[in-house]
């Protein structure tokens, strides 16, 4: 058994592993960019101690740029959940790993219909003209 | 080379026998089950606080009125506890694939740990001692 070729760090990081592949970078940067947000998320709650100060931070998530945000919220959420639940399905039930690209098929479709349906919904207000 | 001739090698089935678990196996299950619940929580959450009301309704009144029932304050800090825990470990994870120095690993792991265990404590003072507006 010879030894394994020396790999440069790019394609050391990069397996080319298709559709799997863009499944777990974007399962990762869903999950980064939602960490993130809860860390963010837990200061803002925190000022409920003070009201004044909470109702007047608060108030900026109904602009239109923080209504945006939040529709990306909903679809890093959304892809994130769905996509675990198919890791899970692959992990823990044998056999599953057959049908793991019609699993990604379904993911990718729930995932948009729910963020284009929830994103009307969070944006409506503004586009009603009740918020800017 | 047949068998025979190694005695000292294990036989398949010894060799099959899985490795004893692991903290790393535990970490792996931890993500599986609390990624179930937290599909749970969080999406609830998101969909009370964003979809079933305008956030704009989620004011300081709003949380009083949800707070009010015990059982919204240990729905709320389940979410936190899972969701962080689950984030913290997924970070760490992050770090171990990109961060290859082990000067700077260590250094962005103190940082991560420090943070995630300072909101914490925040969301759960916030969440036990809040008493109304």
């Amino acid at each position: 058994m010879g030894q394994a070729p020396p790999v440069s760090r790019s394609r050391a990081t990069v397996y080319r592993g298709r559709s799997g592949q863009w499944a777990f970078l974007t399962h990762r940067v869903t999950g980064f960019l939602v960490f993130l947000f809860l860390l963010l998320h837990i200061v803002d709650v925190s000022l409920v101690a003070r009201p004044d100060l909470y109702d007047q931070v608060h108030d900026l998530y109904g602009n239109v740029l923080l209504r945006l945000f939040e529709v990306g919220l909903l679809f890093a959420l959304v892809f994130h959940a769905l996509n675990g639940l198919r890791i899970v399905m692959v992990d823990f039930f044998p056999g599953a790993i057959r049908n793991e690209r019609a699993m990604l098929k379904a993911v990718v479709v729930i995932t948009t219909v729910v963020t284009v349906a929830g994103g009307f919904v969070i944006l409506e207000p503004f586009l009603a003209g009740r918020v800017w | 080379m047949t068998p025979t001739a190694t005695p000292t090698a294990e036989p398949p089935a010894a060799r099959r026998r899985p490795a004893p678990a692991s903290f790393e196996t535990w970490s792996w299950l931890f993500m599986r089950v609390s990624g179930l619940i937290l599909l749970f929580l969080a999406l609830t959450h998101f969909a009370i606080t964003h979809i079933v009301n305008d956030v704009t309704e989620t004011d300081i009144g709003f949380v009083a009125d949800r707070w009010d029932n015990p059982l919204w304050r240990v729905f709320d800090w389940a979410l936190l506890a899972l969701a962080l825990l689950h984030g913290l470990n997924g970070l760490r994870w992050i770090v171990d694939d990109y961060v290859r120095s082990p000067g700077a690993r260590t250094a962005v792991k103190a940082a991560l740990y420090s943070v995630s265990a300072a909101l914490f404590g925040l969301g759960t003072l916030t969440i036990v001692t809040f008493s109304g507006p």
